[in-house]
């Protein structure tokens, strides 16, 4: 510790963390000067191990990135692989995939909603929206099996059909979680003491968000218009769209509305492919082995753009597989956004971002001389086309 | 009698069950209240003895005097403090004029222990959390003092025993509402309950000032936090509900007061430590300001 500089780690171990990252907050008295970020405690080698495993079994491997949106992962490499076969899913698989996705989006945020409000020390509503997230989780594990890993994707298409009653028992559920989250917003937009927290913290302007680079809901809370079901429709989004949801303040309390405000577009789009379903079958044929070429797949997971590059030299197992999950274009905003703030709110417009540690940590640097090194966008630029090649 | 007072009843091990009972009652209310099953009746018990059996790791870097000495006496002055309060709606064990004075200076040594104990630390967490400490005591320790003896004043004593003699069984919360609100969040923020848990707060400084403490050193400060909390609830309802006459009186009104603790601590999100000063200073002192000149008009004018 240096002199007149008072440092306090978060983490890699911290009650604030559900998963290792390290954190140095520099503060003057309660007030944040300077912030820095380090990741790659929990790198695991995936992208390296989806070389030596053939395509089918990266599905395995691949919906193990994150523990939250699994779905979302496989279905970014399903699609991604697809479109190096030339293979397209039949149309009740792609509905039946972005079923999941919205349920998906719903317990994510919904878990979300609870950690960022415990965060705060408000853990009456962090109890009950978790309760509530049970629902949607029991809707998903009737559907198929798991709580987590739903593994719903094959190459080609699903596993599984949504027969009437399953239908039933999720309308049911929506509307018990519609009611509920209803409530969630109005305590998020309505509570005097938890706006405390939540209202002008860690405001970021549109321009700033663009500049950090963030998206997903951060960035739609900034007034970015940027939703890859939107613009770039995959699955069926083209036939059952959903609306963009973005607010204009930039600070916490947004980020709640934006994400809450989310959940009523995806039970909207829910029942809308309930009702809509298109019939077909569920899985196309998929060829063992991939032509060579190179595949990029775009996916809104519930943090944001998540993107997959496929290279393929043509065998039974991939050459490269790169996964940029969208926390990490979102870890960049909250150095600089805790600047000024409280050390209180710190852990806070951390939490906004939503951070998943374990998904986005895919490489290691570590450099022997001196700890800190600091590397400009150019150089960024000329390090990833070197790597390219 | 006088040693069995001071170990037995209503001193020592009577207050230390009736802590440990009552932080039970308001962890199983929180949790019902957040729709959790909460802990079970002897859960209390068992994390103190446990942590009693536990070794305490003195880390490097302290004064191992103090970091010995400062949990001990922060209980002693909670059960010291218990000797004055008519506890289980009995008289006082003991009472002399002016210990209503004694008392508050009593509660007070536990907050005072708590932050030297963090600054006795080298921890970063612990200094922070001391800091938070020491800045939340200097913020509701002169509203909370104002709202206890604003009854004194009315009473024209600095006894406790007398003051409550004087209400004469009248709720004196109904001609001082504001102090009694005052004393009751003061309390809280005393106990470092939420809202008022800024120096505390696990998402950002792990346990505040007490990070560093582990085994018996933890259950000592625990143990006195169980104790205030009792010797707090029973002054509030000592002064403000028209006294404790028998044990079960005293039962149904500090149980009361509990549920409202705990109501309290569920319904509000974390206050910042700024927000915190703020808040006391900005109205906490100034209305039970506002209502002691009022008192002290009346008595003046009558």
């Amino acid at each position: 510790m240096e002199a007149n500089k008072f440092i306090v780690p978060i983490g890699p171990q911290h009650p604030a963390l559900k998963e290792p990252g390290h954190f140095e907050f520099t503060v003057d008295g309660e007030v944040v000067t300077d912030a820095t970020i380090r990741l790659g405690y929990v790198h695991r080698g995936v992208e390296r191990g989806t070389e030596d495993r053939t395509w089918v079994q990266n599905l395995y491997l691949i919906e193990r990135i994150c523990g939250i949106c699994s779905h979302i992962h496989a279905t970014a490499y399903a699609l991604g692989v697809e479109k190096l076969a030339g293979v397209s899913a039949p149309p009740r698989a792609q509905a039946i995939r972005e079923l999941f996705c919205e349920l998906e989006r719903i317990h994510s945020h919904l878990l979300w909603v609870g950690v960022a409000a415990h965060e705060a020390g408000f853990d009456a509503l962090f109890m009950y929206s978790w309760r509530d997230r049970e629902t949607v989780m029991d809707l998903l594990e009737g559907l198929s099996g798991n709580r987590v890993h739903y593994s719903c994707n094959v190459l080609g298409g699903v596993k599984f059909d949504i027969d009437d009653t399953q239908r039933d028992t999720i309308l049911r559920g929506l509307e018990f979680l519609e009611q509920r989250t209803q409530h969630y917003l109005d305590v998020v937009t309505n509570d005097a003491a938890f706006l405390r927290r939540t209202r002008g913290v860690g405001v970021m302007t549109r321009e700033q968000a663009i500049e950090y680079g963030t998206v997903g809901p951060v960035a739609r809370a900034s007034g970015v218009e940027r939703d890859v079901r939107v613009d770039a429709p995959y699955l069926a989004y083209d036939q059952f769209p959903v609306k963009t949801i973005t607010d204009t303040a930039g600070d916490l309390e947004a980020r709640f509305a934006v994400r809450v405000r989310e959940l009523f577009e995806s039970y909207r789009v829910i029942r809308e492919i309930l009702d809509n379903l298109p019939r077909s079958e569920l899985a196309a044929k998929m060829p063992r082995k991939i032509p060579p070429g190179e595949a990029i797949s775009r996916v809104e997971a519930p943090r944001g753009e998540l993107f997959y590059f496929i290279k393929s030299n043509g065998g039974e197992k991939p050459e490269r597989v790169k996964v940029r999950t969208p926390s990490i274009c979102n870890f960049g905003s909250v150095g600089r956004l805790t600047i000024g703030h409280q050390l209180a709110d710190a852990p806070m417009i951390l939490a906004g971002i939503d951070p998943c540690f374990s998904c986005n940590d895919r490489a290691v640097y570590i450099t022997r001389n001196g700890d800190t090194q600091r590397w400009s966008w150019d150089d960024l630029c000329r390090y990833g086309v070197a790597n390219a090649e | 009698m006088s040693i069995i007072a001071l170990l037995i009843f209503p001193g020592g091990l009577f207050v230390l069950a009736c802590g440990l009972a009552y932080e039970w009652v308001d962890r199983k209310l929180i949790a019902r209240f957040q729709n959790r099953v909460g802990p079970r009746w002897f859960q209390p018990a068992a994390d103190t003895f446990k942590l009693l059996a536990k070794e305490e790791v003195v880390p490097a870097g302290v004064n191992p005097g103090l970091f010995t000495w400062l949990p001990i006496v922060a209980l002693a002055g909670a059960l010291t403090a218990a000797l004055y309060v008519p506890m289980a709606g009995l008289a006082p064990a003991f009472s002399f004029p002016g210990d209503l004075i004694v008392t508050l200076y009593l509660l007070s040594l536990l907050t005072l222990c708590t932050g030297l104990a963090g600054a006795n630390t080298l921890d970063r967490f612990s200094i922070v959390g001391a800091v938070r400490t020491l800045t939340q005591l200097f913020s509701y320790e002169a509203p909370f003092m104002l709202a206890l003896l604003s009854p004194a004043i009315v009473a024209g004593s600095w006894q406790i025993s007398e003051i409550i003699g004087q209400s004469s069984g009248q709720w004196v919360l109904l001609s001082q509402p504001i102090s009694f609100v005052v004393a009751l969040i003061g309390l809280m923020g005393k106990l470092e309950l939420p809202p008022f848990d800024a120096p505390e707060a696990e998402t950002e400084i792990v346990a505040g000032a007490l990070t560093e403490y582990s085994g018996r050193g933890y259950a000592l400060f625990r143990l006195g936090r169980d104790v205030e909390l009792l010797v707090g609830l029973t002054l509030i309802a000592a002064l403000y509900l028209g006294g404790l006459s028998n044990p079960l009186d005293f039962l149904v009104k500090t149980v009361g007061l509990l549920v409202i603790l705990a109501l309290i601590q569920t319904l509000f999100a974390r206050l910042r430590i700024d927000q915190t000063v703020g808040l006391w200073w900005r109205y906490g002192a100034l209305l039970v300001l506002a209502q002691l000149a009022v008192i002290v008009g009346t008595r003046l004018v009558v």
